[in-house]
Order: structure tokens, then C-alpha cells, then sequence
């Protein structure tokens, strides 16, 4: 048997640096707020910015609020939109006693043509009407600036509509010019019928160099990073229907949490890597979720290459931006609006600098009272959705 | 009819007290010995009644302030936090108000507080 050659391959490093501060919610007090905050902040925050473009777009357009709209005057307003959907579901439906719009099995996608949207800001709102909106490509909760007038009947023709547009991106030059991968994944989904031991375990087999000759192994040095996007367990939910648990029952609980973490040990012995939460995870519910904690991980999380990170992630690698959530973000949209595949939704929350525009509305979110941090307000280098159906990938230049 | 509804008020005064939501800080609100005595407002509800030491002008300063939409909604946000966040949004609030909060002896909470 060959002695393994001289030269020791040597795995690819990259200096890491977190930015999800802005998502952690350890500092935050809850003293009774509502989500008016939020959209408060979001739409000052996002105001702000769209008076400073609305003079390159056209600067001879008066800018008014929508309680100072006249009928017939020609002017710009901003505010945030609010979609008025008749299939969307209401807690209210449970208690009407006649029959609702709504069919008895909830649809995927609750879009429904008699949808419209309406523009509100603190001073008032007011009904969209003209075919420049479409009610199918827009949202609750994204801010715009709208070009048009009051009809007669009371609601704004919308001739023109300005979005906040890409933000704008750092630029960095490159240091080296060698190429180093960063793996993501997703939607393990350890502890489901479905999840194969033997794919994951390939994988961490690839990734660690235990696979493959010395050309594979090369390849392999080349991943500096691991980013693992949700739903990394799937607990079965007949254990999780409230009643107490027996013995045997809760072993079966924290099954996929140890299988898990003996493959992610091997992992974290090789190479940086960061788990996120998913919807399928035992994180809370609202977004920002936090990060897992790591009693959850007792043999991983002793290494320093684990980190625990909030969903949405945001990090730099060596100066290149990411940031991206675990899905659910993408998956509202789907719910709520239409695009012609995943990565529409994706393009339009960077066009629309918000990751998560239906939070508070439809999505849960944490209610902060003095910043909204799902605004995007430096354009990443990669922005990544995990759990979707298909892998699709895009690129995307500004101008 | 009086007595029941006085009785009341301590116990929704009570209930709001132990929940986490509000301060240390109580709220100052003067409550009559007797019960249904001429001219009294032990049947109003306490946003309707105006008390005589509550209103005066630092408070009624403080109203205004907790009103003005340019600042943001008021509920739910103490008013040095909602003046804060409104300096640090660059909305430029009056400087008098910071002064009046942080002196002492005025409401910290906006004017909704344990009423809505």
C-alpha cells in the first residue's frame, strides 16, 4: 500500500465575519407593542430613501402625502402598499355564520382576481386604481412611490411607480484570485421517512476529502465553508400532539437531533460551518429566528468552526457579502403573489430592498418598536433561499 | 351602580399591574373616598376625565407630542424611547421634551397607557 504522498493537502481559508446582529432579539423588551411600529419604521426608513430618488425620476411631479391628494392634481405619493385579498384567510371566517368566499380546502396560493391594492401612510390611505400595478406581482407591506392623480370616484389612477431599485453594493477588488466554493444545503429533513443517512453521509464524506482521488481531493480543499439553510430535522408531528410523553416516545424526540450532530461533528472537524433555522426546526416561529441553541449539538458545537447563526443569515467571506433566509420569506410570496419561478421572488425582495415584505402581515416577525431589520440596505454578493423545490441559480447585474 | 364601578377600576388597576407589559412607575390618578358624591366622575371612564393635577402644562406638552404623527404611533413605546427613536431617525425632535422626560416627575408612559 502507497504511503500517502509528501505534500499534505491543505484545505482553503477564508477570514468569516457575522453580521447578524441585527437579527438577534436577546436586547429586545416586550412592553406591549404592536406591529404599527414596524411599519412605522420600515416606512420612514424606506421613505427617506425614495424622496432622494424620486428627483432623478421625475423631478417636476409635486411629492404629497395622501391625505393632501386633490382630484384631478398631478403629483407623486409614498407610502406602503397593502394588498385587499377576498381568498386570504381571516380568523373571522371561523366565527361568520354564512357561507364565505373562501372553499373549504385551503389553496395554495390565495390570489383571487377581484384583488386590489391600496397605498397608506400615517395620514391616510387611498384605493390604487390603472393597470400600471399589478396586483399579482405586489404585496403588503412593500413601500413604493407612485406617480398619478385622484380620480373623481376617490382612488389614485397610478400612471408610474418607482421601487427603491437594487441597493447599492460595496465594492471590494478581490485579494486572490484562486477559487474558493461555499456549499449550502438544505431541507436535511433528518428523522422523516424520507432522509437518507447515506446521502448525508456522502456528502460530508465529499466535502471532507474521504472521497474520490487526489484530483476529487483537490476539489474538495477548495470548500471553505459549509452553510446549512433550515429544516435540518424533521420531528414527526404525532409526537408533538400535547400529550405528555412516554419514555420511549421521547427518545424517538431527539433522535434526529443525535444523528445529526455526529454527522455535523464530522463536518465541524474539517471546516467552518454555520447551521441556520428553518420552519421545521425547534426555533421559534417569528422571524428573526434565533439560532439553534447548542445543547442541541453537544459534540459539535465544541468545536470553534460551529456557529449557530439567525434566519435570515447575513456574513461576510473574505469581503464578499451573503445573506439569505431558510425559505419561508420566498414561500409567503409564493402564497401571495405570482412570478414565473422562485428566483422572480428572490430578484423582487432585492428590487424592493426588504427581504421579507408580508412580515408582520401574513408572516410571523417579532414586533420591533425602533428599526425594521429585514431592510436591506448593502446589496450581497450572494443571496440564497434554501428549501425550495428545485435548485436554480441567476445572476444579476446593476447598473 | 357607582360602588361597583369604582370597585372595578381597582380591580383592572390591579390586573394591568401584575402583567409585564407596564413599568414600576404607577400612574398617578386620584381617587375619591366617597363614592357617589355630587359632581364626581367615578361613572366616566378614566380616558374621559380629566384630572385636575394631571393636566397640567408639562403633561399637556407631552400630549402633543405623544399625538404628532411625524413621530410614530405612541402605544406601546414608552416617551424617551419614542423620542429617541425619533432622534435617531434624524425626525429631529424638540429638545424641551427630552429635558421635561429625563427631569423627572412627569408620565413616562405615553398618554394611552393602561387605557387601550
Amino acid at each position: 500500500m502507497e504511503v500517502d504522498s509528501q505534500e499534505q493537502l491543505q484545505r482553503k481559508q477564508s477570514t468569516y465575519l457575522s453580521l447578524d446582529e441585527n437579527f438577534e432579539i436577546q436586547k429586545e423588551v416586550y412592553r406591549g407593542q404592536q406591529y404599527s411600529q414596524i411599519y412605522f419604521a420600515r416606512l420612514h426608513m424606506m421613505r427617506t430613501l425614495l424622496y432622494s430618488l424620486v428627483p432623478n425620476w421625475k423631478s417636476h411631479l409635486p411629492v404629497c402625502t395622501v391625505l393632501e391628494l386633490e382630484e384631478g392634481k398631478e403629483c407623486i405619493i409614498v407610502g406602503t402598499l397593502y394588498k385587499h385579498m377576498k381568498l386570504k384567510p381571516c380568523i373571522l371566517d371561523e366565527y361568520s355564520k354564512e357561507r364565505s368566499v373562501a372553499p373549504l380546502i385551503k389553496p395554495h396560493n390565495f390570489m383571487h382576481q377581484d384583488d386590489y391594492l391600496v397605498l397608506e401612510d400615517e395620514s391616510g390611505r387611498v384605493k390604487l386604481g390603472g393597470t400600471k400595478l399589478s396586483p399579482s406581482v405586489y404585496v403588503t407591506g412593500v413601500v413604493v412611490a407612485l406617480h398619478g392623480k385622484e380620480t373623481s370616484a376617490g382612488a389614485f389612477f397610478v400612471e408610474d411607480v418607482l421601487e427603491a431599485g437594487l441597493p447599492p453594493q460595496i465594492e471590494r477588488p478581490l485579494k486572490s484570485r484562486e477559487d474558493k466554493y461555499v456549499v449550502f444545503v438544505s431541507g436535511l429533513s433528518i428523522g422523516s421517512s424520507s432522509s437518507n443517512p447515506l446521502q448525508f453521509q456522502l456528502l460530508v464524506d465529499h466535502i471532507t476529502g474521504h472521497l474520490g482521488d487526489e484530483e476529487e481531493q483537490g476539489f474538495a480543499a477548495e470548500i471553505v465553508h459549509l452553510v446549512i439553510v433550515g429544516n435540518s430535522v424533521e420531528i414527526s408531528h404525532g409526537l408533538l400532539n400535547g400529550q405528555n410523553l412516554a419514555s420511549k416516545d421521547q427518545s424517538r424526540l431527539s433522535e434526529p437531533f443525535k444523528e445529526l450532530d455526529i454527522l455535523l461533528t464530522q463536518i465541524a472537524a474539517s471546516l467552518p460551518l454555520d447551521i441556520m433555522p428553518g420552519s421545521s426546526d425547534p426555533a421559534n416561529f417569528a422571524l428573526p429566528q434565533q439560532p439553534l441553541n447548542r445543547c442541541l449539538f453537544p459534540g459539535s458545537a465544541t468545536y470553534n468552526t460551529f456557529r449557530s447563526c439567525t434566519n435570515p443569515h447575513c456574513f461576510e467571506l473574505d469581503s464578499i457579502r451573503f445573506l439569505g433566509t431558510s425559505g419561508q420569506n420566498i414561500d409567503d410570496l409564493t402564497k401571495y403573489s405570482e412570478a414565473k419561478d422562485k428566483l422572480d421572488f428572490l430578484e423582487r425582495t432585492l428590487r424592493w430592498r426588504h427581504l421579507a415584505p408580508t412580515a408582520p402581515n401574513t408572516l410571523g416577525c417579532y414586533p420591533f418598536t425602533d428599526r425594521d431589520p429585514f431592510l436591506i440596505d448593502s446589496c450581497p454578493d450572494v443571496y440564497f433561499v434554501g428549501n425550495q423545490e428545485k435548485y436554480e441559480t441567476r445572476l444579476l447585474k446593476g447598473c | 351602580m357607582a360602588t361597583t364601578s369604582k370597585n372595578m377600576n381597582v380591580f383592572y388597576r390591579q390586573k394591568k399591574n401584575s402583567s409585564a407589559s407596564t413599568g414600576k412607575k404607577s400612574t398617578k390618578s386620584p381617587s375619591p373616598k366617597h363614592a357617589a358624591t355630587f359632581g364626581s366622575d367615578i361613572t366616566q371612564p378614566p380616558a374621559l376625565v380629566s384630572h385636575g393635577d394631571d393636566f397640567d402644562e408639562q403633561e399637556q406638552v407631552l400630549r402633543q407630542f405623544d399625538m404628532n404623527m411625524a413621530y410614530g404611533p405612541c402605544v406601546g413605546i414608552t416617551r424617551l424611547d419614542r423620542w429617541e427613536r425619533a432622534q435617531r431617525m434624524g425626525l429631529n425632535p424638540p429638545k424641551e421634551i427630552e429635558s421635561l422626560l429625563r427631569g423627572g416627575k412627569v408620565k413616562l408612559e405615553s398618554l394611552f397607557d393602561g387605557r387601550v
